[in-house]
């Protein structure tokens, strides 16, 4: 690391609990975002709007998930269609003339709504049971949208999103798009950065940790356990509703399938559970290790000139793919969240370490 | 503020023949209980013979089936454990029930839960709704970091601790939400001689220092007999001695029960 830790000495209780309390942090911070302002400037508009904007959407709805996973505690299958409602209710809203920066906080209210009314009943049970009934969300919310014409648009059928105004300001250059949904992350971490250090985090943390504990210092669980679900589902649904107006332009029941429910599982498991880091590392990994791992393989082939058939090449990437999970996830089960604070807290003694960091 | 300032002249605590079942099994019958303020009262008996369920009836966890518990003269029969603990009452417990992912420091902020206001606006706009009162809130809990010396450990995860320190951070969450009555379950349970005087000392102040009336389950008869201004004997869920330490572990009946009746009769 490019710091040392001595001599860095915090007078008061508001400056120990900053967010960044080593100014080495803050300037990684300030750089970093500094890049990702100027990204439009220096980055080609395909790698801009097909990989840099959707690894930022799908960040922000990992952490959503990590919200409800990482620090209450609680299984989530259905995730995917907390975030069809917040799509499918933007766009509507949207087609209807509500201004867009309105439509997605309705988009939020609206899943974060369902959300937690399904919470209400789901909540009654725990563990493996409630990631059953959470399982049920994701079937019915399926059904639901395919299956009533009034939402879906028809059988099959794509419902195009208008193009995106805000404020009277049409956005639909690619370096605009990229903008909100980089805006939209940079919100979503700073809310699950603060999480970290207010009564609210500490009281999931509480509830996921041992809930008799937690009744016993005044934490009601089930009230905490239905503000998780409400607050992810609202970070949910506006994340849905932001992908779609930015990424896919259009929406279909597809987009939002059980697959992908897994999918952003997935990102917040091998990101590692309650690692906000981990989330921006699991969200890139699920999203570009298929294709990252597709032309590796192509380009393998090639170069040792063996020669594949055209179905073992399009599984074959799909297999060490999964290899990697289970890989990472054998040398740390927390992720790869905390495999970065290893090496971290590694280098950060670095020569020294036998000292205690 | 003195002990008399606390809700009157009401006794902290009182239990009306207090009576639970599970299923045939009778863990607690017609336990009356009346602890009065600035107390430290022991309460003693083998091994499954229902103190911690007199706890865990007083704190909601298992509601009595009969019977009435007050607090500070109001009746708390019955209510959820979380409301219970918002009127004052704080434990701890026999096998602790620390949150382990947590540091030290956030372990006791989580003691402070009933003080603060946690919602999501507050930690959206953490830099103008929440800082001021996370602050406050901190330095409560370094005044009972410091009371408890737990400074060097602060920063540590509650996992990496040893265990006589696990009790004392647990004493500390418990005294951070400023309760008026204080359950202390075991606390010296697996203790060496000198880490229990040490936890004896810090259940005096307490009790002097921050107005808390204690309740205090022990098997050590010397910390009870040290400590406490009266005590309950129970075997069997029935109330078998109760008064002055002195007298109760000179009864017969307690004796009997703690270690046979051969002992009894001599």
């Amino acid at each position: 690391m490019l710091f040392r830790q001595a001599g860095i000495f915090h007078t008061d209780y508001s400056a120990d609990r900053a967010l960044f309390p080593i100014p080495a942090d803050r300037w990684m911070i300030g750089s970093l975002l500094l890049l990702a302002l100027a990204a439009p400037l220096y980055m080609n508009t395909l790698y801009l709007s097909s990989y840099l904007l959707p690894w930022l959407v799908w960040t922000a709805g990992a952490l959503g998930l990590n919200l409800i996973l990482g620090w209450a505690g609680q299984f989530h299958l259905g995730y995917a269609a907390v975030m069809g409602i917040g799509a499918y209710a933007a766009v509507h809203a949207s087609r209807a003339g509500i201004p867009w920066e309105i439509a997605i906080v309705l988009a939020g209210i609206t899943a974060a709504v369902i959300g937690s009314v399904f919470a209400f009943a789901a909540l009654r049970v725990k563990g493996l049971y409630l990631a059953l009934s959470t399982l049920a969300l994701q079937f019915v919310m399926d059904w639901t949208i395919s299956h009533v014409p009034a939402i879906s648009g028809g059988t099959q059928a794509t419902l195009q999103a208008p193009d995106i105004r805000l404020l009277g300001w049409a956005v639909t250059s690619d370096a605009g798009l990229y903008y909100v949904a980089l805006v939209w992350c940079v919100l979503v971490t700073s809310f699950m950065l603060n999480l970290r250090r207010t009564a609210l985090g500490r009281a999931l943390v509480a509830v996921r940790e041992k809930d008799y504990a937690a009744a016993v210092i005044g934490v009601n669980s089930f009230y905490f356990k239905l503000v998780a679900f409400a607050t992810s589902s609202f970070i949910g649904g506006v994340t849905g509703a932001i992908l779609v107006g930015t990424f896919y332009h259009a929406v279909t029941p597809e987009q939002f399938s059980v697959d992908v429910s897994i999918q952003a599982l997935a990102m917040v498991i091998v990101g590692g559970l309650g690692s906000i880091i981990g989330s921006y590392f699991g969200a890139a990994f699920i999203l570009l290790m298929p294709g990252v791992m597709n032309s590796f393989i192509s380009w393998a082939a090639t170069k040792f000139g063996f020669s594949l058939g055209i179905e073992t090449l399009a599984h074959l990437p799909q297999a060490f793919y999964g290899a990697l999970i289970i890989g990472f996830l054998l040398i740390e089960p927390l992720g790869l969240g905390k495999i970065y604070n290893n090496i971290r807290d590694y280098l950060l003694v670095w020569p020294f370490g036998y000292t205690k960091k | 503020m003195t002990l008399k300032d606390r809700g009157g002249d009401a006794p902290v605590l009182e239990c009306r023949s207090v009576e639970r079942r599970f299923s045939g099994i009778v863990a607690l019958n017609g336990i009356d209980m009346c602890i009065e303020r600035g107390e430290i009262f022991g309460l003693v008996g083998p091994n499954g013979c229902g103190k911690t369920t007199l706890t865990n009836a007083i704190t909601g966890f298992y509601p009595p089936q009969r019977g009435r518990i007050l607090l500070n003269g109001r009746d708390i029969t019955g209510l959820a454990p979380h409301y219970v603990a918002t009127l004052g009452v704080a434990r701890t417990f026999q096998n602790l029930a620390l949150f382990n992912g947590m540091s030290v420091l956030d372990n006791i902020l989580l003691g402070r839960h009933i003080h603060m206001k946690p919602s999501v606006g507050r930690t959206a706009l953490y830099w103008w709704l929440a800082r001021g009162d996370e602050t406050l809130n901190r330095a409560a809990v370094e005044d009972v970091i410091d009371f408890l010396q737990l400074e060097g450990v602060r920063d540590e995860l509650v996992d990496g601790i040893p265990i006589g320190l696990k009790k004392r951070v647990e004493l500390a969450r418990a005294l951070a939400a400023e309760p008026s009555f204080l359950i202390l379950d075991e606390p010296m349970a697996g203790m060496n001689q000198e880490e229990k005087e040490y936890m004896a000392r810090f259940i005096l102040d307490a009790r002097d220092e921050r107005n808390v009336t204690v309740l205090l389950i022990e098997h050590h008869m010397d910390v009870i007999t040290g400590i406490c201004d009266r005590m309950l004997a129970l075997n069997y869920g029935e109330m078998i001695g109760s008064g002055v330490p002195a007298d109760v572990v000179a009864d017969p009946r307690v004796v009997e029960a703690y270690i046979g009746g051969a002992h009894a009769t001599r």
